[in-house]
């Protein structure tokens, strides 16, 4: 079977760019992607998307995919948007393997790109029926999860605290992050609650900007100019009975697709050097660290104190700042950092002998979940 | 909980399965749907259970008790017909369904999981929601009272 690989990456920057619409930044970060591949526009065969929530799948009767494809002058071979949410980024990129696999296609350009900071209330919507209650915004759904978290476990504000500092601290170190000032615990704790445990420093940024990667078969990897990064293993689980579900808001689906990620890679938990979590707010990460299997159930917490998950910590988490500080990229940032980091190319942020990253994506409330393990 | 012209209360725009549910509410009955062929009551409604497939489908009255299983304190204001701070809880029915509601009668502060609670039934413009209540609190309501 043929194997696929990440030949390229490329991003705008990201921050408020009114200026600019979702679709050019898009061809901005698939221009970068090519480059950085060492490839021509001619040379992609494939086109899968992930639009942000600001554009939408669909805009009237057109596709995503077809918007961009007509911009960026393509007849793919493959293409496609995926409905993930947060989980969307892995999403389109295992389907670019998946495709290459299946010799559908051989060189999958893949890309996410949003305008929400300069569209009003692109996250702020009523959710379904349940907005009669007041249930707005994603802030309160994960807020339901954090509460329990603090029940069950004695979770203190202090620990939600730790993933931002580290965040903002990863941050720092990339020069391209929107957000690469410190935080102190000072000024989490007196940062105000959008829904009680959240403050608004547990929330990620919102974000103008765009990310590409490009998925070539592993035998073209000898024109890239740079070397290949592999995909060891990818999966993922999905919980859509929300409300009803038995574990949902204690548990994510993470945990059954970290399982059998990890099972198809060969590979165990104590072989990471560094994750890429989905963060859209600082529970998740906790979540994350437990149902990956980190830590046990409930101690998540106590896992991210003094400073651990980051810079130079035992497990170094979102090391360019993630979508708490470095910008909502939709989880494709993440790919990238992964990529950058089992390159050798994160300068100042380097983790020293990276070889194996792990990647996350979360999705539509709490019910989508992807995973990606990376390597040299 | 309070309304405008300028702004009207983000009132439910029921489904084709949710339609019965707010119907029941109106009459001042909490009715969830209950599969004839295995039992299974749940929310929301749907076309057929989702533990068996079976369409064989009915409504059926519930106590209108519950527990807090989870919930959260909205401190930021999404809509200007939502005053805030107000609790928008994950209640889980002594039947076993799930609902989303409410919970009144009581400060922000004194809301805990595990909390028994019972329905309120409240108007909202042309809607009557099924909020929740601590049940001690009401009880100590009727000694005061």
């Amino acid at each position: 079977m043929r194997e696929a690989v990440i030949g390229g990456i490329g991003h705008t920057a990201f921050g408020r760019m009114p200026d600019r619409t979702a679709l050019d930044l898009e061809a901005e970060a698939a221009r970068r992607a090519i480059d950085d591949a060492g490839l021509k526009p001619g040379d992609i065969d494939g086109l899968l998307t992930a639009p942000g929530a600001a554009q939408g799948i669909i805009e009237g009767i057109t596709p995503h995919f077809f918007a961009l494809g007509q911009a960026l002058g393509m007849n793919p071979d493959y293409t496609g948007s995926e409905i993930l949410g947060g989980a969307a980024s892995i999403g389109i990129v295992q389907r670019a393997v998946m495709a290459i696999e299946a010799g559908l296609c051989s060189t999958c350009l893949c890309v996410f790109g949003d305008s929400a900071l300069s569209t009003p209330g692109s996250y702020s919507y009523g959710r379904g029926e349940e907005a009669a209650f007041g249930l707005f915004g994603a802030a309160g759904l994960h807020a339901l999860a954090a509460q329990r978290h603090m029940h069950r476990w004695g979770t203190k504000a202090e620990h939600f605290a730790e993933v931002a500092i580290a965040a903002r601290a990863h941050a720092a170190r990339a020069p391209h992050a929107q957000r690469p000032k410190p935080l102190s615990m000072e000024q989490y704790l007196e940062s105000g609650f959008i829904a009680e445990p959240i403050r608004r420093a547990d929330c990620c940024l919102v974000s103008d900007g765009a990310a590409a990667v490009l998925v070539v078969s592993k035998d073209h990897a000898a024109d890239l100019r740079h070397g290949p990064t592999r995909i060891l293993g990818h999966g993922q689980a999905h919980s859509l009975t929300t409300f009803s579900s038995e574990e949902h808001f204690d548990t994510l689906p993470a945990a059954r697709s970290g399982r059998a990620t990890f099972q198809r890679a060969g590979i165990t938990v104590d072989d990471i050097d560094l994750a890429l979590f989905y963060d859209c707010f600082t529970i998740v990460v906790l979540l994350q660290l437990e149902d990956y299997g980190f830590c046990p159930k409930g101690e998540a917490g106590a896992f991210v104190e003094g400073g651990r998950i980051g810079p130079g910590g035992d497990l170094p988490v979102n090391t360019s700042g993630g979508l708490l500080a470095e910008g909502y990229g939709g989880g494709m940032l993440h790919i990238i950092e992964a990529v950058r980091q089992l390159r050798g190319e994160a300068g100042e942020r380097q983790v020293a002998d990276a070889e194996v990253a792990l990647v996350s994506g979360h999705g539509l409330g709490m019910n989508t979940h992807t995973t990606m393990i990376l390597g040299r | 909980m309070s309304d405008t012209n300028e702004h009207p209360f983000p009132l439910p725009v029921p489904g084709r399965y949710t339609q019965p549910f707010w119907d029941a509410c109106q009459r001042g009955v909490l009715e969830v749907p209950a599969c004839l062929d295995c039992g299974r009551m749940f929310l929301p409604g749907g076309p057929v259970c989702p533990a068996c497939w079976s369409s064989k489908l009915d409504l059926r009255p519930v106590s209108g008790n519950g527990e807090v299983f989870t919930f959260t304190v909205y401190r930021h204001s999404y809509h200007p017909a939502l005053k805030t701070p107000y609790v928008v809880a994950l209640i889980e029915l002594t039947e076993g369904p799930r609902l989303i509601s409410n919970i009144v009668g009581c400060a922000p502060e004194d809301v805990e999981i595990g909390m028994a609670v019972r329905v309120q039934f409240e108007r909202e413009g042309d809607f009557t929601l099924p909020r929740f209540v601590p049940i001690n609190h009401e009880h100590e309501e009727l000694r005061n009272g």
